[in-house]
């Protein structure tokens, strides 16, 4: 009988240009804030997770679950890095789920992390490339954000979404991380500058049709971190433990062109179907939900194809304010990827920092008032590997 | 050339051992014609490195017989629905290498 | 006291633009008399040496320091201020009346498109209104410069060198600044007069590449 899982700590670095410290300085910092947190010993960490997609070829170092085992004198602690491309994160914290659910450990660490400004960004974006179809969409020249943009393109001749709703989403996800001390942007973007004003043509240049600079997420430099423990074990360190109730992973094909309909994101319908029914929860149970903008038009599909609108309505959503911080659904209240931050293997571990803050009622001004469940979507590749979370309050 | 699957008949491209539609092993090559029609595309202004016209439009196109692929578009005004063909030429450079493959033109 | 104009001066019209944020710049040009001022603002860059900033701030420093002192022919400049406080400068010279030599352009805050809303004013001053034909172009710096490449259809021009260090001169044309003008140039005009007053005594701020890159 699996036993359930709580997180009991969480803590992140600061997301954004970090010159200050290498890869494992920030996995250091927000290793260090999730165990105080959860004011566990160090000797009581019987294993750690780390996901991290481009240490190897960005910081030099491959083998970084271990030099953080060694670096947080946690030894001999079990210690694995997990890399699944922007899915990294949710990888790892599935993975160190498995493992206590299943006995295997009981105190596990999970920090994702990521260092990516210190290079040039023609560099990165060639890396990110690598998890694309090698033949069918590398070769040709492909990079993530030209995929994005003919999915949005098809998104918008079938749904009638149209630019200025991606402008919407980015204005709402910088407005909610003004009130993240943690996320990587803090500045205030206007509709007029970005899309209705003629300057917006220089303000927000086009990346690649009709995806605009605004559309993006940002390059960033940072860390993420929690610590899991049995829900038995967790009521030594917590009156109220953020219970991890469902999980979901499903993947889809690698090319975005081999996909029936290039529109539905199945590997996000089907891991989320799986997280709700673990967790026997629904979407109209969801309070507050933390989905991968990696491009803005994604906050639209994801929330469709996760359950939570009728395909091709969410951005009607979009414009009444259902997603605000003041909405319905509260969508990003951290600022999403786009505002906080994608340093890429810490993005899905953050997503679950930022749960488990809602769920305590410790999000400060950007607090989903008498949140109880929440949900994460952690998007890997283009769509072809996806993870789904349910969290719970615990009582 | 691409694949189509014996079971299901899907076609696919570029050439795979197994069908995505029935998971079927019983694959053969077939060939794809040359009409296919745009899906989707777009024009990429932040260029990657090795490719040098700037911007690069890609594409999604698909064949009569449903198959589908990705690749540079050669052609004014693209729209969606307009008839393309492929042809062979070069890609992109991939560090020193120059790659060649299929990128679709006006008929 | 030695003429700072022989090309007849044409004085630039202020705009407004918003930037993404939503503040408002206005674009007018400065005077002789703020000189001093502007090198105050420069001056601090003269230490940056990240994507050549202190080069940049150092010529700029020489000439703005050059037209001042009527060493200088020719030359203007063009601020960019929000909130009363100065993000940005461009300046150029009228070689003579056919030909302005696009010197150079300074972004004190980023991430804002401040720098290319400038460039393309500097732009619009020579063709528009100081009766260019053609303008010189080069920087320093790759970043931007790539960009701007293929943004106003610069083309190259092998036998000229740019009087800044004898570097490659690229060359806008009148034609190609009009065939680009729609999606490069952009602002109000006339500015309202309250935000035209505040704009006149600007502060200078301290520049954002100093305190590392915000973001």
């Amino acid at each position: 009988m699996p036993r359930k899982v709580a997180v009991i700590g969480c803590g992140m670095s600061k997301f954004g240009r970090r010159d200050d410290k290498d890869l494992m300085g920030l996995l250091v910092e927000a290793s260090t804030a999730s165990l105080a947190d959860a004011n566990v010993g160090r000797k009581d960490i019987d294993a750690i997770y780390v996901s991290s997609m481009l240490s190897g070829e960005l910081s030099h170092q491959t083998a970084t679950a271990s030099a953080l085992a060694d670096e947080l004198s946690l030894l001999p602690a079990a210690a694995d890095r997990i890399e699944n491309g922007p899915a990294s994160g949710g990888s790892a914290v599935k993975n160190a789920y498995a493992a206590v659910a299943s006995g295997l450990y009981d105190t596990v660490l999970v920090t994702g992390g990521e260092k990516m400004r210190h290079v040039a960004g023609a560099t990165v974006t060639d890396l990110l490339a690598t998890m694309t179809h090698p033949t069918a969409e590398y070769m040709q020249g492909a990079t993530l954000p030209s995929l994005a943009a003919m999915f949005t393109r098809l998104y918008m001749q079938r749904y009638g979404v149209e630019p200025r709703h991606l402008a919407l989403i980015a204005i709402k996800n910088h407005k909610n991380a003004l009130k993240n001390p943690y996320a990587h942007i803090h500045r205030e973007i206007t509709l007029e500058g970005i899309y209705s004003k003629p300057e917006a043509e220089l303000n927000n240049p086009v990346v690649s049709d009709p995806l605009r600079l605004y559309y993006c997420c940002p390059i960033t430099d940072g860390a993420a971190s929690i610590v899991i423990t049995s829900a038995e074990n967790a009521r030594k360190f917590s009156d109220a433990p953020v219970m991890i109730a469902g999980i979901g992973q499903a993947t889809d094909t690698l090319a975005v062109h081999h996909r029936e309909d290039p529109t539905v994101l199945k590997a996000v319908q089907i891991s989320s179907q799986r997280a709700f029914d673990m967790a026997k929860s629904k979407p109209k149970d969801i309070d507050v939900a933390e989905l991968h903008d990696a491009f803005e038009i994604l906050e639209i599909a994801e929330s469709e194809d996760a359950g939570f609108f009728e395909k091709g309505t969410a951005h009607k959503a979009v414009e009444k304010g259902m997603t605000a911080l003041d909405g319905d659904l509260p969508i990003n209240p951290s600022g999403g990827l786009k505002a906080r931050g994608h340093p890429v293997g810490a993005t899905g571990v953050a997503q679950i920092v930022e749960l488990t803050w809602q769920l305590r009622g410790d999000a400060g001004e950007r607090q989903v008032s008498g949140a109880e469940q929440g949900y994460s979507c952690n998007f890997g590749g283009f769509g072809n590997n996806v993870l789904s979370f349910v969290l719970k309050r615990g009582d | 050339m691409g694949v189509k699957c014996k079971s299901c008949g899907r076609v696919f491209y570029p050439k795979r051992s197994t069908c995505l539609g029935c998971r079927s092993q019983d694959v053969e090559e077939v060939e794809l014609g040359d009409r296919c029609r745009l899906v989707t595309y777009t024009e990429l202004y932040a260029i990657p490195i090795g490719v040098h016209k700037i911007p690069l439009v890609l594409g999604i196109v698909e064949f009569d017989n449903g198959a589908r692929a990705t690749g540079q578009i050669e052609a004014d005004h693209v729209k969606i629905g307009m008839q393309l063909k492929p042809v062979w030429g070069p890609l992109r450079t991939i560090g020193r290498m120059e790659v060649f493959g299929f990128k679709f033109t006006q008929p | 006291m030695s003429v700072d104009w022989d090309v007849p001066r044409k004085p630039y019209p202020a705009k407004v633009l918003t930037l993404a944020t939503g503040e408002k710049m206005v674009v007018r040009e400065a005077s002789r008399e703020e000189v001093p001022q502007l090198l105050q603002a420069i001056r601090p860059l003269l230490d940056a040496p990240s994507e050549f900033y202190d080069l940049v701030a150092a010529r700029t420093f020489a000439e703005l320091l050059g037209w001042y002192r009527y060493r200088v022919r020719n030359e203007y400049c063009l601020v960019g201020v929000v909130d009363g406080k100065l993000v940005g400068l461009v300046n150029n010279r009228m070689f003579n009346k056919d030909l302005c030599i696009s010197l150079h352009t300074i972004a004190i805050r980023r991430g804002r498109s401040i720098g290319a809303h400038l460039f393309a004013a500097k732009q619009e001053h020579a063709i528009e209104y100081l009766g260019a034909e053609e303008i010189f172009v080069t920087a320093e710096s790759p970043r931007g410069f790539d960009r701007w490449m293929i943004e106003w259809s610069l083309e190259p021009r092998p036998d000229v060198q740019h009087e800044l260090g004898g570097a490659k001169a690229w060359v806008l044309t009148r034609e190609n600044y009009y065939k680009n003008k729609h999606r490069q140039v952009f602002g109000d005009r006339p500015v309202t007069e309250d935000l035209y007053k505040q704009s006149l005594h600007f502060e200078v701020i301290e520049p954002d590449i100093l305190r590392g890159e915000s973001d």
